[in-house]
């Protein structure tokens, strides 16, 4: 059978002959398929029919498969393509996230005390302790490994609390809710804490987090956003079905969530290997304010003109 | 817009093609998706045990060996937790290897072959459907959706469909105790036209109120005319054990034609390969031309008129159904 054949092969080597002989079979089954259903004529004919046409149908219907190409044209027009469209869901979790970011930043730095108590005096302890020191001072072989090992450690825990938030979404964005406050608050303590520990831990501090937070930060409420999406979908279908709607904004949600996916991997090599450099804090400033510099024009204007298909 | 359906309590899923033809899916339950779901995650395991020996091998290289091993691992894990099941989704055509063997697969709703980014986003929502534990919320959702679809599913238009062939025995329990014919008792030919199983089984259906006598009757013509397609003759009772014979005497239109169901219509290995084809073809000259009726064999004239007699019955019902 031609659908057999062409199903183990690749969807470009088909010969146009053979796609215009199997789309005429296809049709000429389905007819059948039909025919014997109306006349009933028996389950075991149905049935074999039944496949036939399934397998025809799933070798029509495919959809086009994914190439390089469509991985390049998703990072530099559609990923902030759909950033923009969804500004509101983004905004929402910027919210959630900065605001208690700031006011816990704040509680850290009057009231390390307060601090304390709520995040654990060991582990705001043990970060002081860390950033009080200078982190390397050489470039070695335990430098290497031991940055290594921290950068699989980033991409491990720092997306997989990305793609949590955006997942929990699906909870009425309850659940992204949850996330965003929690790690807005935990770092928002680590933050405060360590100002009020004064230089040169804070320096070393902000000096460290800057290049990678530009990734890190924004990816991380990025995909909090698309959280927000997925529950839009459920919450606010507007005009569609509610069904139509679940999956129009699942698809859109995916994109944001992919995208933040790939922004943390970025983060996550930097905070490995340059954000712990051993050199001056002024250059780990002025690099991590391009940085910033870069992501926020990307997000605003990548994918501009062109070929819109917005939908 | 088609009139609401009437919904059937089981697991099949009608899909309609853009050709007008209806197909079938049957939707997998909740059970064979855990076994599957359980053969995965030790898979994953294995993995994560193989990774990390690998990571062991760079213990030589001193620190940085280490570290990079260690990095290397968690990198793996997330890959791991993330994309085990898309990516295979993805390029397995709907399959991981739990769901492989089991028989399962995932399609999207309308019965296409699931496309990457719905993959990767079903198994994205894992995180949301397995809280608090061993997805509760998803059997949730699937219990409240009609095509089983858990939360991953349903945002992203997916169902997992059961592909296991289940060979029902087309009579049902009726061929249970019955004899399958020998090769040796006919020794003219041995094969049946599918439309004549089709017909057998129509004559037997559990719903088709007709009494076992008048069922004898109904069968006779239909039995006779096989018979002499197989050159089939009765055997005579056997002097030892005369009983069963005599016992079945009244039926023996009926047993006659039970144990034809029983031989050619219980058998999947006689039909899976070239029967079909031949059926297919029969069926297709068939639908285009009806049938010059003097030149054909005795038991298809006796099949079509059975077949008449049981469809007159069957349109019948049927316009009694529009009626009311």
């Amino acid at each position: 059978m031609l659908v057999t054949r062409l199903r183990g092969s690749r969807q470009r080597t088909w010969a146009s002959r053979d796609v215009a002989e199997l789309s005429r079979l296809y049709r000429s089954i389905c007819y059948d398929l039909s025919l014997v259903q109306s006349r009933e004529w028996g389950a075991r004919l149905e049935q074999y029919l039944n496949d036939l046409v399934a397998q025809g149908h799933n070798a029509l219907y495919r959809s086009a498969p994914k190439s390089m190409a469509a991985i390049w044209e998703f990072f530099t027009h559609e990923f902030p393509r759909v950033f923009r469209r969804r500004i509101g869901a983004f905004s929402l979790a910027l919210a959630l996230f900065l605001i208690p970011f700031l006011v816990s930043t704040y509680v850290g730095w009057q009231r390390p005390d307060v601090a304390e108590l709520i995040a654990g005096k060991e582990s705001l302890e043990a970060a002081r302790q860390n950033f009080g020191q200078d982190l390397y001072t050489k470039m070695d072989a335990s430098y290497a490994g031991q940055r290594s090992t921290m950068a699989g450690f980033y991409v491990y825990n720092n997306t997989t609390i990305a793609f949590q938030a955006y997942a929990l979404g699906a909870f009425i964005g309850l659940g992204t809710c949850f996330v965003l406050l929690s790690n807005g608050i935990s770092i928002g303590m680590v933050a405060g804490y360590i100002l009020s520990a004064g230089s040169p831990a804070t320096d070393n501090f902000f000096s460290f987090v800057i290049s990678h937070g530009a990734f890190e930060l924004t990816a991380i409420v990025i995909a909090g956003g698309g959280g927000f999406v997925l529950a839009q979908g459920i919450l606010f279908p507007g005009k569609r079905t509610r069904m139509d709607s679940l999956r129009f904004n699942g698809i859109e949600s995916l994109k944001l969530a992919l995208g933040a996916g790939a922004m943390l991997a970025i983060a996550a090599m930097l905070e490995g290997y340059f954000s712990p450099l051993p050199i001056a804090a002024g250059i780990k400033y002025a690099v991590g304010s391009c940085l910033w510099l870069l992501v926020i024009a990307y997000l605003s204007f990548a994918g501009q003109g062109g070929t819109a298909d917005e939908g | 817009m088609s009139p609401p359906r009437k919904q059937k309590v089981d697991t099949r899923v009608v899909v309609e093609t853009p050709e007008g033809a209806d197909f079938q899916f049957v939707i997998a339950g909740a059970g064979t998706r855990a076994v599957a779901w359980g053969i995965d995650q030790l898979i994953q395991w294995a993995a994560l045990v193989v990774l990390f020996m690998l990571s062991l091998f760079l213990i030589p290289f001193g620190e940085a060996g280490v570290g990079v091993g260690f990095g290397g691992f968690l990198i793996g894990r997330f890959l791991l937790d993330w994309f085990y099941f898309s990516l295979f989704e993805a390029y397995w055509d709907g399959q991981t290897p739990g769901k492989r063997s089991q028989g399962l697969r995932v399609v999207r709703s309308n019965g296409t072959p699931i496309d990457v980014s719905s993959a990767i986003g079903r198994n994205f929502l894992r995180a949301a459907d397995m809280l608090p534990f061993f997805y509760t919320v998803g059997m949730i959702s699937m219990l409240m959706t009609r095509r089983l679809q858990r939360l991953g599913d349903l945002f992203f238009d997916t169902m997992v469909i059961d592909e296991r062939r289940e060979w029902i025995s087309r009579a049902g329990g009726l061929t249970a105790n019955i004899e399958a014919l020998a090769r040796s008792e006919c020794p003219r030919r041995f094969s049946v036209p599918e439309r004549t199983l089709a017909v057998i089984e129509r004559l037997f259906e559990s719903d088709r109120i007709i009494s076992d006598a008048r069922r004898e009757e109904i069968a006779r013509p239909l039995s006779d005319a096989l018979r002499s397609r197989f050159g089939y003759a009765e055997p005579p009772p056997d002097p030892r054990n005369p009983h069963p014979h005599f016992r079945s005497r009244g039926f023996r239109q009926t047993l006659f034609l039970l144990r034809v169901l029983k031989t050619f219509a219980d058998n999947p290995a006689g039909t899976k390969n070239g029967t079909n084809d031949r059926v297919n073809k029969r069926s297709r000259a068939a639908a285009e031309s009806p049938p010059p009726r003097g030149r054909m064999n005795p038991a298809a004239v006796a099949t079509s008129d059975l077949a008449d007699l049981l469809n007159g019955d069957l349109s019948e019902n049927r316009r009694a159904r529009r009626e009311s």
